[in-house]
């Protein structure tokens, strides 16, 4: 089969051509690419699609009322809302430094919710 | 009045990338003036990832990006006066300062434009209809959500297909809004590729090209749009209007970089870019007075603008020192055929310059030339050019020796 | 009880009550919506008129000269900003130049001073730079250009220092008088009463006379739509050029080119009668023909330099079709005394309220004797502009408080300190729209890109906002749904 797609790693944007065959995953074939990292991009869109998601978390007491926190490695693109549902419910109290992780194993993925960003404690 | 050797004026990514580099590079006096209390710029919104793949050859989110770049201001212990607003600017690069702490006059020998950009409004494209609330730019509502706390609606129409609107769609459904649509007026998109699908398709939202919005509805909140598709000149056809409820509308139709005091202080601008007119050492027509980032035109990637911060850098640096020549003549440099525009805008012709520029519309397998008349002085094929990815072609001083003119055009 | 009821707070209602607060009498004025300046108050071409266009004798020649004299006082008492600009009539031929001299014996009639007709190109690009083609002009030296919503913000705020109460989001519904005594009831239910009962409702005052038992009145609503353009633009423009008076639409004066004192520039209005008399809206129609007619008057812009559009509502008493000049009502009605009619106040409706005002108070004193207030304060003590200081100044105030150094909206230089004097506005008027009229932030080119998130932030953490507290500018006109993340 072949297969048309953006690759999303980077702003370049490849417009990948992919040639594969499901039942032999190591058969890929990918044009286009400008990196190595195409190819496997392609892999992983057919046979299981994953993303990154960054979103934000309330927190208290800090100079701003948000953290903005990113996950470490990318989740099946189904499970995304599963993940949001865990961030949303996490409450959180000032200071936090950026880089802490603040959910391991969000959701039973594998991924972690890490803070991006370090908020300071007011008063 | 106080004197500093170089001043710069906003600490987004172009700014602080300038600072640190002039530290980095021996220029000790250097002082950073940003109006917000954070520094960074536009980036502590953008809290997705994408950033620093260029320059830190990783893929951060707009915060890490800042914090990078904040550490190295703080490692060389860089002068920086945060929560100050530069009120006037002015032709003998004296400037007015404002800011809790009080409002002063103060001088600099060299001064670097780092301002970024604002958004064109909804006064600005024409938009038809009742004024009602509801009605937001991309980025104002970016940042009331990622850093006020605030939902903006929960039924969205986003007009305009740039990457700020392409982001928020997302945004908002992961949040628990309904993004019913996105509207281009162009039969592309003026957002990256990458963004569509991870923004959009991911979702299920629509874009509709060739389609905009005619009409808003609703006295006190948005109560709904009316929309059109667009003929091959862009004008609407009659009988398509259709009506979509919602109680929010979303522009993302532009940039405009932010360039009001260097209005005032007689730098001179350009009708394309909207940034200042700049020659081969990114200076103005003011001499001392050089520009990086947004301000000098919209950039799509952060990291670019902090590249053009640390080669003002180097500039600057050379212009304190008394190095950086007059040239004997500048040459303009033409945006021809395909092209928007090129920067810079002014070259000697005898220095090596990466000339950045932008396509009119999108290509494929096209060249790209650098030339003299009919004198070839460069050429470079490229498979795929679009109006939303800034472009770049390197030219040495020995290619341009003896030139006369010089026209940047895709064929 | 209230010795005087005034329904409606735009510029005309509240200079009554500015006028009458110099006298011991309780007064209130209900307006309803959340501010004063949101009727045509607010939404118009803000030139002080000198009164050439009314038919000799009426009351819009008599108070609109009048007004624009007692006008310039009331200015300096209430800091509006005002320039004494001018204004010209272009003519482009021969038939044009007729009506010059035409409009230019009614001034004279009317007792306007200073009109001139000027012939030849030179002459008139001489007077106005800019007026291109045009081979005469009528040079009008009293015209002049100011903010009206300031006006009407100055006269409302001082009315209320000297006690007149304000009552805002309350639109009077029912009014019935027994025993000499007008009861008045709003949309809530709550009653007020009064001895007087004045009828300053714009374009709902044929609507109103009604409920108060006076028919016989009709106001049909005539949109006027505006385009501004960017401020930079400004040193191109001198004072206002009008062409000669449209005689499509009634008592219109046509599409004209007028600063303000803000800065951008204003064209419009156009002239179209519809049915909703809240029906603000721009049509993209008009905004061609607003772009071409403008261009063909002003050619110095460009699509791109327009930062925004708008449009206002005249209360006009004349149906489409009909051309023949109607005069304001401004009476006693016989058949209910003690109710003051105030019927289709159009233009030069603002440059006559100071006249107005006087009109109104005489006939009352007609009736009653009226007694000065001893502690009676003309001046308006607000709405000091700390751009408009010397910079020693502002770095000694910057000094002083904080709030005067930290810069708020970035496009008009507004400074936190005044942003909150907005907010602490004495009508308790809350909605966003309100902070921007007062500070006149969120209004420069960016429209608020910069500043509407930081006066967001101070209403939030200074004067504790809930997300659904905050309105842009009428009921309903929420802001947000609530929290992204919500604290329970
Ligand atoms: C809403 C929005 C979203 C964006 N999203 C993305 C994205 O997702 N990915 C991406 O790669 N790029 C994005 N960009 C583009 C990217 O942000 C820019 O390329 C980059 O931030 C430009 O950096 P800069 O330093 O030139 O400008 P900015 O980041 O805008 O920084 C300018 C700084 O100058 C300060 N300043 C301005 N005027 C004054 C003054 N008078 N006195 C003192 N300080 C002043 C400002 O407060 C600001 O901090 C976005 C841009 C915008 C506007
Ligand atoms: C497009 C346009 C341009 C103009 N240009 C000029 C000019 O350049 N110079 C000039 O002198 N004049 C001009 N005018 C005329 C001028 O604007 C008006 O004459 C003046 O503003 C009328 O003031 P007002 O207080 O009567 O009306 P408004 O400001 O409309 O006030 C009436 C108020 O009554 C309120 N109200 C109505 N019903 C009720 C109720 N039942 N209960 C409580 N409150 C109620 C309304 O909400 C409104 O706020 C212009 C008018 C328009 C529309
Ligand atoms: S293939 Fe490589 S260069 Fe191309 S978009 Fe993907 S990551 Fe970027």
């Amino acid at each position: 089969m072949t297969k048309e797609m953006i690759c999303i790693l980077c702003p370049n944007g490849c417009n990948l051509v992919v040639y594969f065959d499901e039942k032999n995953p190591d058969g890929f074939k990918v044009e286009n690419a400008l990196c190595p990292k195409g190819k496997e991009y392609a892999q992983s869109e057919i046979l299981d699609p994953r993303r990154t998601i960054a979103t934000s978390v309330r927190v208290e007491d800090g100079e701003i009322p948000l953290v903005s926190v990113k996950i470490d490695r990318p989740i099946p693109k189904n499970k995304i809302f599963d993940v949001m549902r865990e961030i949303k419910k996490l409450k959180l109290k000032a200071p936090i430094r950026s880089g802490t992780i603040l959910i391991s194993k969000v959701a039973g993925t594998e991924a972690n919710v890490i803070a991006t960003k370090t908020v300071e404690r007011v008063k | 009045m106080i004197e500093r050797d170089v001043v710069i004026i906003g600490a987004g990514p172009a700014g602080l990338a300038c600072a640190v580099k002039l530290k980095e590079i021996g220029v000790s006096d250097v002082l950073l003036v940003e109006r917000e209390k954070k520094l960074g710029g536009i980036l502590n919104q953008c809290i997705h990832d994408g950033f620093g793949l260029h320059n830190f050859k990783e893929s951060l989110t707009g915060p890490e990006y800042i914090e990078r770049y904040v550490e190295r201001l703080k490692k060389f212990n860089i002068d920086v006066l945060s929560d100050t607003m530069v009120v006037n600017l002015f032709q003998d690069k004296s400037m007015i300062l404002s800011g809790p702490w009080g409002r002063e006059r103060i001088r600099a020998k060299a001064i670097v434009l780092a301002m970024g950009c604002r958004e064109r409004t909804a006064g600005a494209i024409g938009l038809a209809g009742s004024r009602p609330a509801g009605i937001y730019t991309a980025g104002v509502a970016q940042r009331l959500m990622n850093i006020d706390n605030y939902m903006v609606g929960n039924e969205v129409v986003i007009l305009g297909s740039g990457d700020v609107g392409l982001i928020m769609a997302r945004r908002l459904t992961l949040e628990g809004a309904r993004v019913l649509m996105v509207l281009e007026k162009l039969p592309y998109s003026s957002g990256l590729p990458r963004n569509i699908v991870q923004c959009l398709e991911d979702y299920g939202i629509p874009l509709y090209l060739k389609t905009t919005v005619t009409k808003v509805y609703g006295k006190a909140r948005v109560e709904g749009v009316e929309y059109v598709s667009l003929d091959d000149d862009g004008k609407p056809i009659p009988g398509s209007e259709r009506f979509v409820k919602c109680d929010t509308l979303l522009l993302s139709v532009g940039l405009i970089p932010e360039n009001e005091l260097s209005r005032e202080a007689g730098v001179e601008i350009h009708p394309i870019t909207g940034g200042p007119i700049v020659n081969d050492t990114y200076q103005t027509n003011i001499d001392g007075v050089f520009a990086a980032g947004n301000v000098l035109h919209v950039h799509d990637l952060a990291d670019w603008a902090s590249m053009e911060g640390e080669l003002v850098a180097e500039f600057a640096k050379r212009y304190l020192e008394g190095e950086l020549s007059k040239a004997k003549r500048w040459i303009d440099v033409k945006a021809g055929k395909g092209i928007r525009y090129v920067l810079p805008h002014k070259i000697s012709g005898e220095r090596d310059v990466n000339f950045l520029f932008r396509v009119d519309s999108p290509y494929k397998n096209r060249y790209i030339i650098v030339r003299d008349k009919d004198r070839v002085i460069k050429k470079r094929r490229v498979i795929n050019l679009h109006p939303a990815v800034m472009e770049n072609i390197n030219v040495k001083s020995e290619e341009m020796k003896g030139i006369e003119s010089l026209e940047v055009m895709v064929e | 009880m209230f010795d005087v009821g005034i329904v409606g707070g735009g510029a005309v209602g509240s200079a009554i009550a500015y006028e009458l607060s110099r006298f011991r009498l309780k007064i209130a004025v209900f307006e309803k919506e959340p501010d004063v300046c949101f009727g045509a108050s607010g939404r118009n071409s803000g030139v002080l008129h000198a009164g050439f266009y009314y038919r000799p004798g009426s009351l819009k020649a008599k108070l609109c000269v009048e007004g624009n004299k007692k006008m310039r006082e009331w200015f300096k008492l209430l800091k509006v900003p005002f320039k004494a600009t001018g204004k010209v009539l272009l003519a482009f031929d021969e038939d044009e130049v007729k009506e010059l001299y035409k409009l230019k014996e009614i001034g004279d009639a009317n007792g306007v001073e200073g009109l001139e007709v000027i012939r030849g190109r030179d002459k008139v690009n001489q007077i106005c730079p800019g007026a291109g083609e045009a081979i005469a002009c009528l040079y009008s030296p009293m015209t002049g250009i100011f903010s009206s919503y300031l006006l009407t913000i100055a006269l409302a705020e001082t009315a209320h220092q000297n006690g007149v109460k304000y009552f805002l989001n309350c639109k009077i519904v029912d009014v019935r008088k027994e025993n000499g005594t007008f009861k008045l009831k709003d949309q809530r239910g709550e009653r007020y009463e009064c001895r007087w009962l004045i009828n300053s409702a714009g374009v709902y005052s044929a609507e109103f006379s009604k409920i108060v038992g006076v028919n016989g009145y009709k106001i049909y609503p005539c949109r006027g739509e505006y385009l501004l353009l960017d401020k930079a633009l400004a040193p191109l423009l001198k004072m206002p050029i009008y062409p000669v008076p449209s005689k499509e639409v009634g008592g219109a004066l046509g599409v004209h080119i007028t600063p303000t004192v803000e800065g951008p520039i204003l064209i419009g209005p156009s002239a179209e009668y519809i049915d909703d008399p809240e029906g603000y809206e721009s049509t993209p129609e008009i905004m061609n023909k607003l772009f071409e007619e403008g261009y063909k008057l002003w050619p110095y812009f460009k699509k791109s330099d327009v930062i925004r559009s708008f449009s206002g509502i005249r209360a006009k008493p004349v149906p489409p079709g009909e051309k023949s000049f109607f005069d304001f009502v401004i009476k006693e009605e016989e058949s209910i005394p003690n109710f003051i009619n105030l019927v289709g106040i159009e233009s030069p409706g603002l440059t006559s309220a100071p006249a107005i005002a006087r009109m109104v108070r005489e006939i009352i004193e007609r009736k009653e004797k009226l007694l000065i207030k001893e502690d009676f304060e003309p001046r308006y003590l607000r709405g000091e502009r700390f751009e408009e200081l010397s910079e020693e100044e502002k770095e000694r105030r910057a000094k002083e408080d904080p709030k005067w150094g930290e810069i708020i909206c970035r496009c008009e230089k507004i400074t936190k300190r005044e942003i909150i004097e907005a907010i602490e506005n004495p009508l308790s008027a809350k909605t966003l729209a309100s902070i921007k009229y007062r500070a006149r932030a969120m209004m420069g080119r960016c429209q608020g890109g910069y500043c509407m998130p930081k006066i967001i932030e101070i209403l939030e953490r200074e004067f504790g906002y809930k997300p659904e507290d905050f309105q842009l500018h009428k009921e309903g006109s929420w802001l947000f749904s609530g929290r992204m993340r919500k604290d329970d």
